[in-house]
């Protein structure tokens, strides 16, 4: 065995196992409504003795007048009583499939509001490393990609391996050859098609390699189209994607190929079977070894012994498409709740907070390096503090921390002496608001974005809010003013015009601990000026931290931390800092002292 | 030209073959009728002459099921085989041609489209297509020349069974699956709303969750996307039970053409018109006969994604280029100065101006910084100086010439832009070199590596050169995937140098080096250079400004009235 078909045997292995893993899962869901199924394969297996009795209905109308020679008057009755049967069945049908739709919907439900319910446990922090996109995608549709599974796969599975049991105890004592033939007949179709089906999987897999690899490469065409044209070169790519879809082409006929050949197996065992079924029992007949009627009762049931087994293609796309889909959402369903700790609500912090003092804050994710280590920061009304460094230096979990969102996991956070972590989250979370880089503004007016934190204020106080954060005026120059829609149907603000809404939530509050990330991209002159003065407005009299970009912010803090690798690795004013001549006084001069420009400024 | 017309001229080439796959479509139905209307005429006739009461060649007709049941499987294989096999090809053809069809139209035309809405017409759409022949026209006539056949034959031995059989076909084929395509579609918008504002919310919700921490509003945002997800939930539960009443009803009018062809043929057995095995034979004929239009409530929907998926891919097929290219071409220019004189653009003919009056000189040999508010149209001036877009009003010229005057792929021969987000290719590090030098050897690679300082990190890979980026283990840096864009830069030669935020997102470290590598080639070139780092603006001779549109601002940073400059405001820390 080469290493390569090793390799692949293994991950095949692997993949079916996985498989298996996903599907456990998706079982798991049924918790709670195995009620709702079993209801509905009961109201299923309802219709297994009307069906058998049409059948059988049908046999004794045929026999009385092909054989028994008994005009329409005579099997008038038996043909009423089809009627009746006829409409029972429609109604257990209605049934059936109605009540699997209510079942299915309990579990979208229920699997939607419990992935919401641990993406929120798990914290803003785990939420930043998800991409929304993926997410919304698996709650929205990946549920609904499942639904197919639950509303016909399951029911239809259980009833698949009743029916066949039910109709053979019927037919084993009408004609026990017919019997034997059926029983024969149809282990055996499934024996071949996972013969059939192992080869399938294994070509499956590769053909899902080849897809995947194809996919990719389109996608690596299409995203770097321009590249390719700068550099002249899009027509020799159209080459290599002639070739892969070519390629593709051929895999896939290859995979279909193998899949026909399952369907045929089935296709001519069930049919063979329906075939010599007819010949015996009309050999039988001519021999006089039976009755009619019992011999045609059997050749009408033959072929619905025969259904369940061939719907089970259909199923099967179903299951694929349940598993394919509650891949992307396992990600999702694992998120463990953070540690948001359990202070109690009789800590004493009753009064707004003046001081917030932490010494030794640590933090790191699930074992990787700290990200933040030995932090030492305090907080004072009207003193705001500037954290600056390069990306990645922990300015972000360190804001987490200070707002309750993360637990350090050294270290002490206290809030006029009082340990952050005696104190309830909720308590803790009612004093705080959060001004990030780049806000998101929910669906809805734009009202309703600045009462985010109070639902119950009135238009004064919203109105009062926005003067507050300079964003009054532009919001009444809207046409609807502050009943603008905003979300994909509504119109959309600038990034300067969303950072004052984002302040306005902050005002409108009254929080008593801000944390303001500023954004890193460039605000037109005016929004800028407007945000400075809203920020500085609010800075007067609250605890705030700010994650600086700007040159005036960091300034004008009161003291600035500079961050690198999670450490502090300097601290002061600006005058201090740069007197210090350390790598604040470098970074700065970097930006504006004389060797950039030669002694301009 | 309607899509339909193109969609039949796609398959067009294999007429032959795609009829031949509609006639075995058809016969395998026909002979799985066939087959259980002989085995219901077959088992009677056998008890009759077992009662004694008729004679039957029994050799004929059991020879002839079996032989039914082989045709029937065998038939099904063939036809699939030889259908799919035909409409892939054509999808193969349609894909490539798709692409070539793309390509003009990058990045003007295609702005629009997120690059996984391209991806998923190219390959899910031209895929779904593959359902106008397999699943559309093929089941469709199968099922109409199956009706006709099965019910002529029923008509010999009763007209009247045949007609009640037809026009139940008719209702459980046509009627009822349209009834419930029209209710469905109704509702799909609503369907396709709620889902559209559920995923909409998620995202925000995930995006937004901070916020929802902060100002402790998890509850009402878990609460409204219950709301939502329920009234998706109601908007399909009335698809639903529609659904199973339509199910219900069509299984129930098959079984009522049973009924009535039992009512029919019964008096004719009692006057001898037919036989007890004719009898047999049209209950399993009509039974049988309900298979050939089974597939018809799918085709109809699939009728309609292929309708949907047809049109997006024609839409980008039928997209016209940005920019036009000239009948005959001016010489190349003696010198690559670069003047843009009052130039005004915008995206779309509703969208405010990006350029309005924008004027900016450049000389070969120096370097300009160009800084300015996000929007302010410092992307505008690169997209147009590269062609990518057209301008409405106002010249731009190189050595003189305006632009319009060369084709693209001459224009941009002329430019090596290394911007913030640089393609990478998923394929070799020389593979990525080759984009720009076809022709380079392994030598010339290596030096132009060595100019970006990426020499040393490329001969550390497992297989050099032919290192595969982003391979399991190896993920370049974002220093080091700058640094191979100019390397690229550097293989190309290019007389004008466009630098996008060259440093953007870099540590002090790599920043150092990727300038370093830079500067050289700054020397030689006219260059443009978009960024708000102070770091990197050390590099350049003048500093443009531009606000709203227009350059406002051209100057020295080192001359004696640079003190009071604007561009100072725009400068960033990070």
């Amino acid at each position: 065995m080469s290493d390569e078909s090793r390799t692949q045997g293994k991950t095949s292995r692997q993949a079916s196992r996985q498989r298996r893993g996903i599907e456990a899962w998706l079982r798991a869901r049924l918790a709670g409504e195995r009620g709702g199924l079993a209801v509905v394969f009961a109201v299923g297996v309802l219709d297994a003795p009307l069906m058998i009795g049409q059948a059988w209905l049908l046999a004794l109308i045929v026999n009385a007048v092909a054989i028994e020679q008994h005009g329409l008057a005579a099997v008038m009755p038996w043909l009423w009583g089809l009627l009746g049967l006829f409409a029972a069945r429609a109604a257990i049908s209605v049934f059936k499939d109605g009540l699997a739709f209510e079942s299915a919907a309990r579990i979208k439900q229920r699997l939607r509001d419990d992935l919401f319910a641990r993406l929120v446990a798990a914290g803003p922090a785990a939420a930043g490393k998800q991409r929304s996109g993926a997410v919304a995608h698996g709650l929205a549709d990946a549920v609904e990609a499942m639904d197919r599974y639950y509303r016909d796969y399951l029911p239809q599975m259980l009833l698949a391996a009743m029916l066949p049991i039910v109709l053979l105890l019927v037919i084993f004592p009408s004609d026990w050859v017919s019997g034997v033939i059926l029983l024969i007949t149809a282990p055996l179709a499934p024996f071949f098609m996972v013969l059939i089906g192992k080869g399938t999987e294994t070509l499956n897999q590769r053909q899902w390699r080849r897809l995947a690899r194809m996919s990719a490469h389109f996608f690596d065409a299409i995203e770097g189209l321009t590249t390719l044209k700068l550099f002249g070169a899009s027509r020799r790519e159209l080459e290599a994607v002639a070739a892969m879809a070519e390629g593709y082409r051929r895999d896939t006929l290859a995979v279909l190929r193998l899949a026909f050949v399952s369907s045929l197996v089935l296709e001519f065992l069930t049919t063979l079977g329906i075939a010599m079924v007819a010949v015996y029992i009309g050999f039988r007949l001519y021999y006089g070894e039976m009755a009619f009627w019992p011999g045609l009762f059997v050749l009408l049931l033959a072929p619905e012994f025969y259904r369940p087994l061939r719907d089970m293609g259909a199923q099967y796309h179903a299951r694929m498409e349940a598993i394919g889909a509650a891949e992307g959402l396992i990600e999702t369903a694992a998120l463990e709740p953070v540690d948001r700790g359990a202070g109690d609500d009789r800590s004493g912090l009753t009064e707004p907070p003046q001081q917030l003092a932490c010494r030794g804050l640590s933090f790191a994710y699930d074992g990787a390096a700290p990200v933040v280590e030995g932090v030492d920061l305090t907080l004072r009304r009207g003193r705001p503090v500037a954290l600056v460094g390069p990306s990645g230096a922990g300015k972000t979990t360190l804001s987490y921390l200070l707002l309750g969102f993360l637990r350090p996991q050294a270290g002490s956070i206290e809030v006029d002496g009082i340990d952050l972590a005696a104190i309830s989250p909720e308590v803790w979370l009612q004093r705080v608001a959060w001004v990030p880089q780049e806000p998101t503004l929910f669906h809805g007016t734009i009202a309703d974005n600045i009462r985010l934190g109070r639902p119950d204020a009135d238009d004064a106080a919203v109105r009062q809010a926005a003067r507050q954060a300079n964003a009054d005026a532009f919001i009444d120059a809207l046409p609807a003013g502050y009943d603008t829609q905003i979300g994909d149907h509504g119109q959309g603000l600038s990034g300067g015009q969303r950072q004052r809404v984002a302040l306005a939530r902050a005002f409108l509050k009254e929080a008593d601990l801000v944390v303001l990330d500023e954004p890193s991209a460039a605000l037109d002159p005016a929004s800028e000026a407007a945000v400075t003065e809203a920020v500085e407005r609010l800075a007067a009299d609250r605890l705030v931290l700010m994650i600086a970009h700007r040159l005036d912010t960091v300034r004008r803090a009161h003291e600035i931390l500079l961050l690198d690798q999670g450490r502090v690795a300097e601290r002061g004013d600006h005058e201090t800092l740069m007197a210090a001549g350390a790598d604040y006084a470098r970074l700065w001069s970097l930006y504006r002292a004389d060797d950039v420009f030669g002694g301009a400024r | 030209m309607s899509d339909w017309r193109r969609l039949f001229g796609l398959l067009r080439p294999y007429r032959g073959v795609l009829a031949l796959g509609i006639g075995l479509a058809t016969l395998v139905i026909v002979a799985n009728v066939a087959l259980m209307a002989l085995a219901g005429w077959f088992i009677t006739g056998m008890a009759l002459a077992g009662l004694g009461l008729g004679t039957i060649n029994y050799f004929a007709p059991a020879a002839g099921i079996r032989g039914l049941a082989i045709v029937r499987t065998g038939g099904r294989y063939l036809e699939r085989l030889i259908t799919h096999d035909a409409t892939l090809r054509v999808l193969s053809t349609l894909r490539v041609t798709f692409y070539a069809r793309l390509e003009p139209l990058a990045p003007a035309g295609l702005q629009r489209y997120r690059g996984g809405d391209l991806l998923s017409r190219m390959r899910a759409d031209i895929d779904t297509l593959d359902n106008f022949y397999l699943r559309v026209i093929a089941p469709t006539i199968a099922a109409a020349l199956c009706v006709v056949v099965v019910n002529a034959f029923a008509a010999v031995f009763s007209p009247a069974v045949a007609m009640v059989n037809v026009a139940a076909l008719l209702v459980a084929g046509i009627l009822l699956p349209w009834i419930s395509y029209r209710t469905s579609r109704a509702r799909g918008v609503e369907r396709r709303q709620a889902l559209a504002d559920l995923r909409a919310t998620v995202a925000d919700s995930v995006g937004g969750m901070g916020e929802l921490w902060a100002f402790q509003v998890t509850g009402r945002q878990a609460q409204r996307i219950r709301r939502l997800s329920r009234g998706l939930i109601a908007a399909q539960r009335r698809d639903a039970w529609a659904d199973a009443v339509v199910n219900a009803a069509s299984a129930t009018v098959s079984r009522l053409a049973l009924w009535g062809a039992l009512i029919l043929a019964i008096p004719l057995v009692a006057r001898g018109v037919i036989g007890g095995p004719e009898l047999a034979m049209l209950v399993f004929l009509v039974m049988a006969s309900f298979e050939a239009v089974a597939p018809l409530p799918a085709a109809l929907r699939a009728l309609a994604e292929t309708k949907a998926a047809a049109r997006r891919v024609f839409e980008i097929m039928d997209a016209e280029p940005a920019v036009a290219e000239p009948a005959s071409e001016s010489a190349p220019p003696a010198t690559f100065d670069i003047v843009l004189r009052d130039v005004y653009f915008r995206y779309e003919d509703a969208a405010p101006w990006a350029l309005a009056g924008a004027d900016l000189t450049l000389s070969p040999g120096r370097a300009i910084g160009l800084v300015g508010p996000s929007g302010a149209g410092k992307t505008s001036v690169v997209n147009l100086l590269l062609r990518f877009w057209p301008y409405q009003a106002g010249a731009i010229e190189i050595g003189g010439v305006p632009i319009e005057r060369y084709t693209t792929a001459t224009l941009r021969q002329w430019f090596a832009v290394v911007a913030q987000h640089t393609h990478l290719f998923n394929a070799t590090i020389a593979d990525n070199l080759r984009i720009a030098a076809p022709e380079a050897n392994d030598e010339q690679l290596h030096a132009a590596l060595a100019r970006a300082g990426l020499a040393e990190r490329v001969a550390r890979m497992p297989r050099g050169l032919d290192t595969f980026v982003g391979e399991a283990g190896l993920q370049l840096s974002g220093g080091e995937a700058r640094r191979l864009a100019i390397a690229r830069a550097v293989l190309k030669n290019a007389p004008i140098l466009i630098l996008d935020e060259p440093t953007e997102g870099l540590d002090p470290a790599s920043e150092a080096e990727v300038l370093a590598a830079l500067a050289p080639l700054m020397r030689r070139a006219t260059t443009l250079v978009i960024t708000h780092r102070p770091s990197v603006l050390r590099y350049v001779d003048e500093i443009a400004v531009i606000e709203d549109g227009r350059v406002i601002e051209q100057i020295n940073p080192r001359g004696a009235d640079a003190a009071d400059a604007r561009f100072w405001a725009h400068l960033r820390l990070a």
